[in-house]
């Protein structure tokens, strides 16, 4: 794994504002940085990144297979009590999932480290599967690029292919906060997999989603969704006023509910527990615990939290090293062996590994200058070097 | 307004015929990553119509045809003779499940008038209106279910049609018109609600990681 400056392609402004990537620079700050990349050779990509994203996320089935049976284990995870019989009914219906993102630090030495698993919500896809694929094609075709160079990513093609499998028959809507760029960005970028996989589709806002007196989720014309992908996590959705009616709406939603178990810090305690010494995981306990003691420097993380938001840094004798403020944190944390992040040139890279269906399928970076990648850190693109 | 509300409805959703376009790069041999990307991000340009003030959400009124029983239908001649008595049977058969029952005969005829009750022969401690007739499309291509319809006490319910079907639809024959033609408003369906998600967080990204 090395860091290189590759230059920026001219236009690559223009390219996107054609292909309808609108978020490449958000609220004035940049967002895609292309002026440098990341590379890495294939045997790290498939035996330090696929290999163990398949395994991590073959620890998380089972796990969630054990947990939407076991009530202790939902509570640990602050699931509410109303809300278990749906996790638990759309895990034992088999409900398929989409996607996902495990997070890894990794600098180039050593297993990499699971941080979290973004199970139910995660972003950066367009610009992983389309927009960093782009940038290897052209930076090949103009000789910009090494001859040969490869990359990590059959997240568009597995997408298609996913969606084409799992697309109930019927109306497939993708919703988002639509005040959102990136969160439209997404949605969005979804539905047009889906529209490649054959399916009737809708984009909507969150906001325009209906309720039907059949109880089927519905968009503004009333008609009834068959699917609906919900880029909004389940631990809020399961608070709104709609949150009663998913347990018995024949609509089946992206990510399916029993995702819940996963996109949850205390999934960290909980395999680390299964799993103890497990190369890929970091010693992690729910706090209170009192194994805590035994952890040295650590990272405080809500259960539920995004963007970084609430997580703080501590070294081993309990100092405060860095923190990110947050409205997280009240259904309690879990304090996670600290791996801190590498450095290159003064960046510290976050490796997100897709999860397409059950299996590994490309990889995203983002950079921050921080210990902690928030919401301002950069994208990325990565390369897998010529053989 | 129906125009109007296709229309919206319309904005914002593909269909499989029109894929987005795609680039196939010549001599990819390489193996991980996909093979052929569409590199335009069609689908974002348009988000379903937000505007529901144009949606009608009263169902819409049908023209329908009324009658004692098959042999005043045949002998209106609108619709053809057998039609009309295999559109009666099909309403006489669904009559005993369908009827509304009531708890007292006093409950009853306060729906459907005096005199216009009798006992469930199959439940006798419960009251049914008695079937007043039937009614039927004007065309078979109309597509209406025969039904059965029952007296209706004129001003209940605020209601002041002539006829009520056993789910509450409302027959109202026409005054200066044919006396079979009646108009048949189909009870309101609860309606459907809005704005029911949404409302516990703002966007967000998700890939922060510590």
């Amino acid at each position: 794994m090395r860091r290189f400056a590759c230059g920026e392609r001219p236009g690559w402004r223009e390219i996107a504002r054609e292909a309808g990537f609108a978020f490449h620079t958000i609220d004035g700050a940049p967002y895609w940085d292309e002026s440098h990349a990341y590379a890495f050779t294939l045997t790290e990509i498939e035996e330090v990144i696929e290999a163990p994203s398949a395994e991590l996320h073959a620890l998380c089935l089972a796990f969630a297979a054990d947990a939407v049976e076991d009530e202790r284990i939902l509570a640990s995870l602050a699931i509410p009590e109303p809300v278990r019989d749906t996790v638990r009914a759309s895990w034992r219906r088999g409900d398929p999932s989409l996607y996902g993102r495990l997070d890894f630090s990794y600098g180039g030495s050593g297993p990499a480290k699971l941080l979290e698993y973004n199970a139910d919500t995660p972003t950066a896809l367009y610009e992983t599967a389309v927009f960093q694929w782009l940038w290897l094609d052209q930076g090949l075709a103009e000789g910009r690029l090494p001859a040969g160079s490869d990359q990590f990513n059959a997240v568009h093609e597995r997408l298609i292919a996913r969606l084409g499998e799992i697309a109930p028959p019927g109306l497939f809507a993708f919703a988002a906060d639509s005040s959102g760029p990136e969160d439209l960005g997404t949605a969005g970028y979804l539905q047009d997999c889906a529209v490649q996989a054959g399916c009737e589709t809708i984009l909507l806002d969150l906001g325009q989603i209906g309720l039907r007196a059949d109880g089927a989720f519905c968009g503004p014309d009333e008609r009834p969704f068959a699917g609906l992908f919900k880029l909004y996590p389940w631990e809020w959705a399961f608070q709104d006023a709609f949150g009663p009616a998913v347990a018995a709406a024949p609509t089946r939603f992206l990510e399916p509910p029993w995702k819940m178990v996963l996109s949850n810090k205390g999934l960290l305690a909980h395999l680390w527990a299964r799993e103890p010494g497990h190369p890929n995981l970091l010693p992690a306990y729910f706090e209170g615990d009192p194994a805590c003691a035994s952890l040295g420097a650590f990272v405080r993380k809500p259960l539920l939290s995004r963007e970084g938001a609430n997580v703080e840094m501590f070294s081993a004798e309990g100092t405060r090293l860095a923190g990110e403020p947050g409205p997280y944190g009240t259904e309690g944390y879990i304090r996670q062996g600290l791996a801190e992040l590498p450095f290159f040139d003064g960046r510290r890279p976050l490796l997100g590994a897709w999860i397409v269906g059950d299996a590994p399928a490309g990889l995203c970076i983002r950079e921050s200058e921080g210990p902690i990648t928030g919401d301002g850190a950069l994208f990325v693109p990565h390369l897998i070097e010529p053989a | 307004m129906a125009d109007d509300r296709e229309a919206q409805a319309d904005f914002g959703r593909r269909r499989p015929a029109e894929p987005a376009p795609a680039v196939t790069p010549p001599d990819r041999s390489a193996s991980k990553r996909s093979q052929t990307v569409s590199t335009v991000l069609v689908a974002s340009a348009g988000l379903a119509a937000l505007g529901l003030g144009s949606l009608d959400r009263t169902a819409p009124s049908k023209d329908v045809l009324v009658y004692v029983d098959a042999a005043a239908c045949a002998a209106d001649g609108i619709r053809p003779a057998d039609e009309c008595r295999s559109d009666y049977a099909t309403a006489r058969a669904a009559y005993p499940s369908t009827a509304p029952h009531y708890g007292s005969s006093p409950e009853c005829e306060g729906h459907h008038g005096t005199s216009h009750c009798q006992p469930d022969p199959n439940a006798p401690t419960q009251f049914v209106p008695r079937m007043a007739g039937y009614l039927l499309g004007r065309r078979a291509a109309d597509w209406v279910t025969p039904e059965p319809v029952y007296d209706h006490r004129q001003g209940h319910g605020g209601h002041d049609g002539s006829y009520c079907t056993g789910s509450g639809g409302k027959v109202s024959t026409g005054s200066g018109g044919h006396a079979s033609s009646a108009k048949l408003k189909p009870a309101a369906a609860k309606a459907t609600s809005f704005g029911g998600f949404g409302g516990s967080g703002k966007s967000f990204s998700s890939f922060g990681s510590s």
